[in-house]
C-alpha cells in the first residue's frame, strides 16, 4: 500500500468532515447571496455599472474565500489533538508527514469546491447583467483558489504549534501583510534609506506575495493579462511557497509530543 | 519453551517541561518491561503514575528521553511495522461525522488493507464486536459502550499481532464491561497478545497472565499473577463449619493463633493447605458440620497498595 493511499485516505476524511459541517455551507451560502447582491449595490453608481458589479462580485468571493481557508485552516490540527483522534490514526503506519500533507490537501479541495460555487455565482450574476465572463475572469478565480491554496498551507504551519486563536491572528496578519509587501518595498526604495529598503525586501521575500494573485481588477476592467508572468509564474510561486510551509510545518510536527 | 518476547521497554525516561522556563517534571524514571507472545500483559498503577505516557512512547506518539522501547523487534519511532500493532485510546472519540462503516472503511486504508479484503473484514468485524446492524448509523447516535466496541474493531482492522488497550472498561456500565472483557479473552484466543492499561484491579485477576504494576514512573513488580500474589506466603485455605463446639472452637482458635472467626451460627477458620485435613476431620468427628473450604489468595489490591506505599516511601 503506497504512501499515496494514506494520504488520500486523509484527505478524503477532511473532505468529508467539511461536506458535513453545515458553518461552512452557511458562510458559502452568505457569500453567494453577497455576490448576488452586487447587482443592486452596482446599481447605486452612475458610471460603468457593470464593472463595478464584478469587482464587488470578486472582492466578495476573494474575501469570504480568505475568511473560509483561515477558519478552516486553523483547527486543521488542533481539533484532531484536541479530540485526540489523532491518537488513533498516527497509530496506524501513516507518517506524520504523510498526515499533515492529507490534512493540507483535503483542506484545499475543500477550499475549492467553495470558490467553484462562488465562481459559478459570479459567472451568474455577470451573465445575468449582461457582463462578459470568460477566461480572464475564470484565470483570475483559479488564481484566488491559488492564494488560499498558500493561506491554508500558512494557518497549517501555526496549526501545527499553537491554538487556534493565535493561529488566526497570526495567518490573518500574514494575509494582510502579503497583500501589501510590494507596495511596502515600492515605497521603501524611494526612501533610499539603505536600511529600510533592506527591511522592506527581506519582508517581500520572506512573507508571500499575494498580491500577484489578484487578478480581478484587470479581468473587471478588460485589461490584457499576459499568461506566463501573471498566471504561470504565481501559479509556480504558490507551489514553491506552499512546499516550503507545509516541510517547516512538517519538521515541527515531527517533534510534537502528543500527550 | 520460553515465549518470545513481543514488546521490550528498557530504562525509558520521559522528562516534560511545563512551561518555558519552569523545571523539568519525570514522567517516566527508567520504566523497564517485557511483553511475551500471546499473553495479556496488565500494565496496572494508580491514576498519573505513567501508564498513559508508557503506552503513548510505545506507540511513538510522545519521544522518550532516554532509553529505548521495541515491539516486535522494531524501534517504536519506526512507521511501517505499525501494520501489525492496533490501539484503543481511553475513552475513545473518534470522527462522529461518520458512520460506523465509513469510520472502519478509513481506518483500513490508513492501515494498508486491500481494497477487495476490506469490505469483508470491515462486515467480519462490525458482527464480531456486536455492531452490524448499527454500522449505517454515524457515530455521534452511538452510546459509550458502542464506541469502546468500535474503537477495538477499529484497532483489530487489520489483523494485528499485538494490540494496546489504555483502561478498556473505563466508564462502562457492568453489561458493558463484560462485553469488552468477553472480547479480550477472544483475542488471547485467536493468539494476539494484549498489552492492557488499567487500574481495575479484579478486571486484572480475571483477565492477565501477567503483571508490571508501575508506580511514580517507575515499575515496581513484574510478573505472572500466580506468584505475585504466592509471593513469600504459604498457601492457606478458608474453612467453613456448622454446629462447632465451643470447647472445639476454643481449641482451633488457640492452636492457630486467633484465626477463628464468627459468622452468625457458623465459624471461619484460616488454616495452612497441611493443616485442612486434620482440622476437617477433628470437627467431623465432634458432630460439626462442614460448609466449605476455600483456598485464600492474598488479595491483588493489598499488593498493589504495598507498591504504591512503598513506591510513596521512595519518592519523598
Amino acid at each position: 500500500m503506497t504512501s499515496a493511499t494514506r494520504v488520500l485516505a486523509v484527505a478524503g476524511n477532511t473532505v468529508r468532515e467539511a461536506i458535513r459541517n453545515r458553518v461552512l455551507y452557511t458562510l458559502v451560502a452568505f457569500a453567494v447571496v453577497l455576490i448576488g447582491a452586487s447587482v443592486v449595490l452596482s446599481n447605486l453608481s452612475y458610471v460603468e455599472q457593470g464593472r463595478i458589479l464584478q469587482d464587488i462580485a470578486f472582492a466578495s468571493a476573494r474575501l469570504f474565500g480568505v475568511a473560509i481557508a483561515i477558519a478552516v485552516g486553523i483547527n486543521l490540527i488542533y481539533r484532531e489533538v484536541d479530540r485526540r483522534t489523532i491518537y488513533t490514526i498516527l497509530a496506524k503506519p501513516i507518517s506524520r508527514c504523510e498526515f499533515l500533507l492529507g490534512k493540507y490537501l483535503g483542506l484545499v479541495a475543500t477550499v475549492w469546491l467553495q470558490v467553484l460555487v462562488m465562481g459559478a455565482a459570479f459567472a451568474a450574476v455577470s451573465l445575468v447583467d449582461g457582463r462578459p465572463f470568460g477566461w480572464p475572469h475564470a484565470g483570475a478565480l483559479g488564481l484566488l483558489g491559488m492564494e488560499l491554496a498558500v493561506v491554508v498551507a500558512v494557518a497549517t504551519l501555526f496549526s501545527s504549534f499553537t491554538t487556534p486563536t493565535l493561529a488566526a491572528l497570526f495567518t490573518t496578519g500574514v494575509w494582510i501583510a502579503g497583500n501589501l509587501t510590494r507596495d511596502l518595498r515600492r515605497l521603501a526604495e524611494q526612501t533610499q534609506v539603505e536600511e529600510i529598503v533592506g527591511v522592506a525586501r527581506v519582508l517581500h521575500q520572506v512573507l508571500p506575495d499575494l498580491a500577484m494573485f489578484n487578478l480581478g481588477l484587470k479581468a473587471s476592467h478588460g485589461l490584457p493579462i499576459a499568461p506566463g508572468a501573471e498566471v504561470v509564474l504565481p501559479v509556480a510561486y504558490a507551489l514553491a511557497y506552499v512546499a516550503a510551509l507545509l516541510l517547516l510545518a512538517s519538521l515541527i510536527f515531527q517533534r510534537r509530543d502528543f500527550r | 519453551m520460553k515465549a518470545r518476547e513481543i514488546v521490550r521497554v528498557e530504562n525509558v525516561v520521559k522528562d516534560f517541561r511545563p512551561g518555558f522556563g519552569l523545571r523539568r517534571k519525570r514522567v517516566l524514571d527508567g520504566i523497564t518491561l517485557a511483553v511475551r507472545e500471546g499473553e495479556i500483559f496488565g500494565f496496572v498503577g494508580p491514576n498519573g503514575a505513567g501508564k498513559t505516557t508508557t503506552l503513548k512512547v510505545l506507540l511513538g506518539l510522545i519521544r522518550a528521553s532516554s532509553g529505548s522501547a521495541r515491539i516486535l523487534g522494531h524501534d517504536v519511532r519506526e512507521t511501517a511495522f505499525r501494520r501489525h500493532i492496533g490501539f484503543l485510546p481511553e475513552n475513545p472519540y473518534f470522527h462522529e461525522f461518520l458512520t460506523g462503516r465509513e469510520f472502519l472503511r478509513f481506518y483500513a486504508r490508513l492501515a494498508g488493507l486491500a481494497r477487495r479484503g476490506r469490505e469483508p473484514r470491515i462486515g467480519e468485524l462490525l458482527g464480531w464486536v456486536g455492531l452490524a446492524e448499527a454500522g449505517d448509523a454515524r457515530l455521534r447516535t452511538y452510546s459509550k459502550g458502542m464506541l469502546q466496541r468500535l474503537g477495538i474493531a477499529q484497532a483489530l482492522v487489520h489483523d494485528p499481532k499485538v494490540v494496546f488497550l489504555d483502561e478498556p472498561m473505563s466508564g462502562l456500565d457492568p453489561l458493558g464491561r463484560k462485553d469488552i472483557r468477553d472480547l479480550i479473552l477472544r483475542l488471547r484466543d485467536e493468539g494476539k497478545t494484549v498489552f492492557m492499561n488499567t487500574h481495575i484491579l479484579p478486571d486484572v485477576e480475571m483477565l492477565c497472565d501477567r503483571v508490571a504494576i508501575i508506580v511514580r514512573g517507575r515499575v515496581r513488580w513484574e510478573g505472572r499473577i500466580e506468584d505475585f500474589l504466592a509471593d513469600g506466603a504459604e498457601p492457606e485455605s478458608d474453612v467453613v463449619l456448622a454446629r462447632l463446639s465451643p470447647e472445639l472452637a476454643g481449641r482451633l482458635d488457640e492452636r492457630f493463633g486467633g484465626a477463628l472467626r464468627g459468622l452468625g451460627e457458623r465459624v471461619e477458620l484460616r488454616v495452612p493447605h497441611k493443616e485442612v485435613e486434620g482440622v476437617v476431620g477433628a470437627a467431623l468427628g465432634s458432630g460439626a458440620e462442614l460448609v466449605s473450604v476455600t483456598p485464600h489468595r492474598a488479595s491483588l489490591e493489598a499488593i498493589f497498595l504495598s507498591a504504591v506505599d512503598q513506591g510513596q516511601k521512595e519518592g519523598r
